[in-house]
């Protein structure tokens, strides 16, 4: 008879079985996972697993041995119940191509995939294309796109809106609503679309859980090794060329990214994989104000380094009235004492 | 009765079904996908919303993954993952009345 259990960070031997079975099965374990199970025999040996990372599951694997014993669907059965359990009712998975067709059997449809890498998938039939449907409400003739955190929002963001601004009809200004950064995302879409309200052109959207999301990009927020950071971008770009084809985007603009590794990776993935989708993307190179890059990382440290005077001539006004009112104190004392203000 | 949160009922284990009701927003709104839809996916689906019906459910997302389960055991899972929705599920359950 075999039983499922939950194996802590701590259970090392059990650890240890996990990675042997996901490299046996050929699955790259995630560098970043809050929950996970094994399914074990009588003798302890592990059959099948599973994890969480937020509203994903990922690192699914049954030992090639006991497959057709519909041991995945025990696990997947129990995630679903701990997701379940914690709020979670949306979810979304990651699969080798060749495995999507078992978790279509288990309710999870597709919404993009990486050519012989992997599938993206979710829990709800209409997920995606409802997703879309309501952007595409948005759609006026041929579109330039923006993507930013705004960390906070800076002259160099500014920068960048008003460029594409400039060249097109429309601009569709994603704002990344995950909340994992320093500002709370409430402030940032705030000062995103106070520092945009002069330019009439730009329409301002929550990215929602399918743009650098915890779901599409997990390793955006949290370190991961570089072919996992490289396989996110991949994933989260096809994703991207979707939300594209519904809004009519035919260009996304970039800022070029001189101090992050992993905006680094995904600008290098998109200048590659966008013309391929038939988008154009523009990496404009970085605001200066005399010899320091305008960025939400510049900003962030000298923030950090107690300097909010230094800050004045790189944040519009907008966001230069918020740092300075009451309701920013908590932002700026987390910021100071947030031991890696730059991104990674 | 209401469905005041999500909630969730069942397996994805063979014989068993997994169903998940939602708040909905003014009408039943049933997504089913079955491992035997071509032969049952009417009948499952008619068993469903009558489940529905009996328990005055108007109003509600209800995500059935079926793995070719009897009619009583999808009636069990809809009736307790509905119960679970509006924190009934743990006293008061009608035996007898709604339940039956």
């Amino acid at each position: 008879m075999s039983y499922l259990s939950r194996i802590a960070p701590t259970d090392r031997r059990r650890r240890a079985q996990v990675d042997a079975l996901l490299e046996q099965e050929g699955i790259q374990r995630d560098g970043n996972l809050d929950y996970t199970c094994g399914l074990f025999d009588e003798d302890g040996a592990l059959l099948a697993t599973g994890s969480c990372f937020g509203p994903t599951l990922r690192c699914l694997a049954v030992d090639h041995a006991h497959q057709g014993e519909g041991l995945l669907n025990q696990v997947l059965t129990h995630l679903t119940e701990y997701q379940a359990e914690r709020g979670c009712f949306q979810l979304f998975l990651y699969t080798k191509c060749q495995s999507a067709k078992f978790f279509g059997d288990l309710g999870f449809y597709e919404i993009a995939r990486v050519d012989g890498k992997l599938v993206f998938m979710e829990n709800r039939r209409d997920g995606f294309a409802r997703y879309c449907q309501k952007l595409s409400q948005h759609r006026r003739g041929d579109a330039a796109a923006i993507v930013m955190n705004a960390n906070p929002f800076t002259r160099g963001h500014l920068y960048l809106v008003e460029q594409a601004a400039k060249e097109w009809e429309t601009v569709h200004l994603f704002v990344l609503s995950e909340d994992a950064s320093l500002v709370p995302y409430p402030v940032r879409w705030k000062l995103v679309t106070e520092g945009v309200a002069h330019l009439p052109n730009v329409v301002c959207h929550p990215s929602g859980p399918y743009i650098i999301s915890a779901a599409t990009f997990p390793s955006y927020f949290l370190k991961d090794a570089d072919t996992v950071i490289l396989t996110h971008a991949a994933l989260d770009i096809a994703v991207f060329g979707k939300i594209a084809a519904a809004l009519g985007i035919v260009c996304r603009y970039v800022g070029e990214e001189p101090g992050s590794h992993v905006t680094a990776l995904y600008n290098q993935t998109m200048a590659q994989r966008l013309p391929e989708m038939g988008i154009d993307c523009r990496i404009i190179p970085r605001l200066t104000e005399g010899d320091t890059v305008v960025s939400a990382s510049t900003v962030r440290k000298a923030i950090h380094d107690g300097d909010l005077e230094a800050v004045r001539p790189w944040v519009p006004e907008t966001t230069w009235r918020y740092l300075t009112s009451p309701a920013a104190a908590s932002v700026l004392q987390a910021i100071q004492r947030s031991g890696s203000v730059v991104h990674y | 009765m209401e469905i005041l949160q999500a909630a969730m009922a069942g397996t994805l284990e063979s014989s068993d079904a997994q169903v998940t009701v939602e708040p909905g927003d003014g009408s039943v709104e049933l997504t089913l996908s079955s491992s035997v839809m071509n032969q049952y996916g009417r009948q499952i689906k008619a068993t469903v919303l009558e489940t529905l019906e009996r328990l005055n459910v108007s109003s509600a997302k209800v995500t059935v993954v079926d793995k070719g389960a009897l009619d009583c055991t999808l009636k069990a899972r809809v009736e307790c993952a509905v119960f679970r929705s509006c924190g009934a599920s743990a006293e008061n359950i009608p035996w007898g009345g709604a339940i039956r």
